[in-house]
């Protein structure tokens, strides 16, 4: 066996080798010579490519690692609280939950619950569970949860009542969870076997069991929509693609009722939910052109003679076509970067009668002869968007390769030579999972296109103050409607670069804080001469004694330095000296990403009045003297319905 | 798997228990990391190396890593 010198994060991060044994090697190496810990930032690329048995087995190791060393030696490792409890043996999710969380740059504190103590564990909100404030409780529900309380022998009905019963138990379970966390909990629908249903001879039977449990299973999806700190894990879909739900001696011998496999998809799914949970969701879908949207090389083959539409293999990628034009339809900002000529890329897009992706669909598209890394790089810059919320899919391992090694930032998807198998290597990551989408959204593509033009217009001005006061900027800051509740937890989910203190909201957080008489939750909404930029930022702030404390502030990295935030911040100030504050308090939290918004409350004559620690710089404004807002933009203020300003 | 060097190797590598070769013949609840969860984990492993089914609940009832050893290498040369 080959023992690879484990030398930095540099070389392991900086040379991924693509063969998954390799990969496998420095992991075990890492853990003979017990520096896990020490070399954690390196793991999401030695894991790069696994899956199966392959990851639980890196699972298993990681999962030995204690986690305070790790955040030891990492303090900037985002670690989440996880509990897992529910029904029967839940050891077997440490391992492919842990794998799956490391992956996306996470670290897992896992808990594991008693053996079947879920119902105290959530019901009782004194309970370990909560003192722990986890940020995710997994409630695992399996079959058996139903079938150990169905009599014997049994009718549907029998079935049908059990269910019931658990249904209602399971809605006052989440009640409970909504008082007493703040974090999200999730359940699962529950498979049925041919075990169950072939014990009952009779047909008609039969259909009934089936359609009683998949009543009772879609009762438990639809909990979600009454109860938004639930996500209910749809497992059928997971079935469907072929992984077995139960495995029959792990079933009887260690009351382990869900087969490893399907623990192991799950434990995806939560991977998927965790990125989003903390502001981990790509936005942009970058994709390569010849192979991947298209089959043949447009360069070589033609216009004719590329593959899309009436054939086999045109049709593949017609159907991959339509999967993007989908994704790109809830807010996934489209790009091509392909090394093809411009003028020929453009023929095709607009002109090619087979194609469904039209040249409006992207953002962008670079076909130019230059590396894709380079396009990349340039393409996050004028999109204003960080590189790691970038999906990159290309169908040459080459290309894949050289990203991954100039960009390891940038999830990069495999595609490989069989175009009916792209659709399934694009989704399987769920990459741009949300919680919730928001009617911002949908318009997120069209709102980029004009950034574009936005850009072209810069261009033409020679001073920047020219180009922003005929931009037109108008802004509307304005309490927080229920309406716009989703929308502003999305805002402190996604926004990492202007994110004042790097926090985070769930909808159910937001919510109670439109409802504290204290607390002040404004929208920040803004337009200009290319369009509407919609809901793009907000003000969290409460007020303390005679002190308005601003908690959070955040914008859209589509909208910022244009002095939206610089008005923004001025109609917060003068909103409290008009309700009599003495002064206003606003925090930096330091955080990977958002380095570049350090100064933006000195620069408005805030003052430092705690020595900035690594972590928090406290500031504090005397209202005395109060920046106007640049005259550039038109300003509309509206707090709790009535236009002060 | 031809002796109980590799099911050590097995548990250190796959598992990530540091136990030596001494604890194969300790109860398993003096195995200092050991429990019963890494039972279920190990019987998924054994199969797979001795590519043979083994019996669960042979493997549950053994009281040593040395047995359950014998379990697995039993089931291989049965």
């Amino acid at each position: 066996m080959k023992t690879p010198t484990v030398a930095t994060d540099a070389e392991i991060v900086g040379a991924p080798p693509d063969h998954v044994e390799e990969t496998f090697s420095d992991l075990l190496e890492l853990h003979r010579s017990g520096r896990l810990a020490e070399h954690y930032p390196a793991v999401p690329g030695l894991l790069y490519g696994r899956s199966g048995e392959d990851l639980i087995r890196a699972g298993r190791l990681l999962a030995r690692v204690d986690p305070d060393e790790i955040l030891a030696r990492h303090p900037g490792t985002t670690a989440l609280t996880v509990s897992v409890v529910g029904h029967g043996t839940l050891a077997g999710l440490v391992a492919p939950l842990t794998a799956e969380l490391a992956r996306h740059g996470l670290l897992a504190r896992l808990h594991l619950g008693d053996f079947d103590s879920y119902v105290t564990d959530l019901a009782d909100h004194a309970s370990d569970l909560y003192a722990r404030r986890p940020d995710l409780v997994l409630c695992v529900l399996n079959p058996d949860l139903i079938w150990s309380e169905v009599p014997v022998p049994w009718q549907p009905d029998d079935v049908e009542r059990v269910w019931a019963e658990k249904l209602e138990l399971l809605e006052g379970l989440v009640r409970c969870f909504e008082e007493a966390s703040h974090g999200v909990l999730v359940m699962n629908t529950a498979p049925l076997s041919r075990a169950h249903t072939a014990q009952l001879i009779d047909h008609a039977s039969r259909a009934r069991l089936g359609a009683l449990w998949r009543e009772a299973n879609a009762r438990l999806l639809r909990l979600a929509d009454r109860h938004p700190d639930l996500v209910v894990v749809d497992t059928d879909p997971l079935l469907a693609d072929g992984v077995p739900a139960r495995d029959a001696r792990m079933s009887v011998y260690a009351k382990a009722y869900l087969s490893a496999e399907l623990l192991a998809a799950y434990a995806r799914e939560i991977g998927h939910l965790a990125r989003a949970f903390t502001g981990r969701a790509r936005k942009t879908l970058v994709l390569d052109l010849d192979g991947t949207l298209w089959g043949g090389v447009l360069g070589d083959d033609g216009k004719d003679g590329i593959e899309i539409g009436e054939t086999y293999r045109g049709e593949a990628f017609r159907s991959f076509q339509r999967v993007i034009r989908q994704l790109g339809s809830q807010g996934v900002l489209l790009s091509a970067v392909s090394k093809n000529d411009a003028e020929t890329v453009s023929e095709i897009l607009v002109n090619h009668t087979d194609m469904v992706l039209r040249e409006s669909d992207f953002v962008r598209v670079v076909a130019n002869w230059r590396p894709k890394h380079d396009n990349l790089r340039e393409l996050a810059a004028d999109l204003n968007l960080g590189i790691d919320s970038f999906v990159f899919a290309d169908d040459s391992p080459y290309e894949r390769g050289l990203v991954r090694r100039e960009l390891p930032e940038v999830a990069v998807v495999a595609l490989d030579d069989e175009p009916a198998r792209h659709v399934a290597a694009l989704l399987a990551d769920g990459w741009f999972d949300l919680r919730v989408l928001t009617e911002e959204d949908h318009e997120r593509p069209a709102r980029y296109r004009a950034e574009a033009d936005r850009h072209t217009f810069l261009h033409s001005f020679d001073s920047l103050n020219g180009y922003l006061r005929e931009l037109g900027v108008r802004v509307l800051l304005a309490t927080a409607t229920d309406s716009q509740i989703n929308r502003i937890s999305q805002i402190t989910l996604r926004t990492n670069q202007f994110n004042l203190t790097g926090g985070r909201l769930q909808p159910t957080a937001v919510a109670a804080l439109t409802r504290d008489p204290e607390a002040l939750v404004l929208g920040i909404r803004c337009s200009d001469r290319f369009g509407d930029n919609g809901l793009a930022g907000a003000v969290l702030a409460h007020c303390e004694d005679d002190l308005v404390y601003i908690d959070n502030f955040l914008l859209s990295c589509r909208v910022f330095a244009r002095g939206i935030e610089q008005a923004c911040l001025s109609a917060v100030l003068h909103h409290a000296r008009g309700t009599g504050a003495t002064g206003v308090i606003g925090r930096y939290r330091e955080t990977a990403k958002n380095g570049k918004v350090r100064d933006f409350y000195p620069q408005s004559g805030f003052v430092a009045i705690e020595a900035p620690t690594t972590a928090e710089t406290v500031f504090h404004h005397d209202l005395t003297e109060i920046p106007p807002a640049p005259d550039h933009v038109e300003l509309v203020v509206q707090l709790a319905g009535g236009e002060l300003l | 798997m031809n002796n109980v060097d590799d099911l050590v190797t097995i548990i250190r590598d796959e598992i990530g228990l540091p136990i030596t070769i001494a604890d194969t013949q300790l109860p398993l609840a003096d195995v200092i990391g050991w429990d019963s969860v890494h039972l279920l984990t190990l019987c998924v492993i054994l199969e797979r190396e001795t590519a043979q089914p083994i019996s669960l609940p042979d493997v549950l009832e053994a009281s040593t890593l040395q047995a359950i050893f014998d379990v697995a290498v039993g089931a291989e040369r049965a």
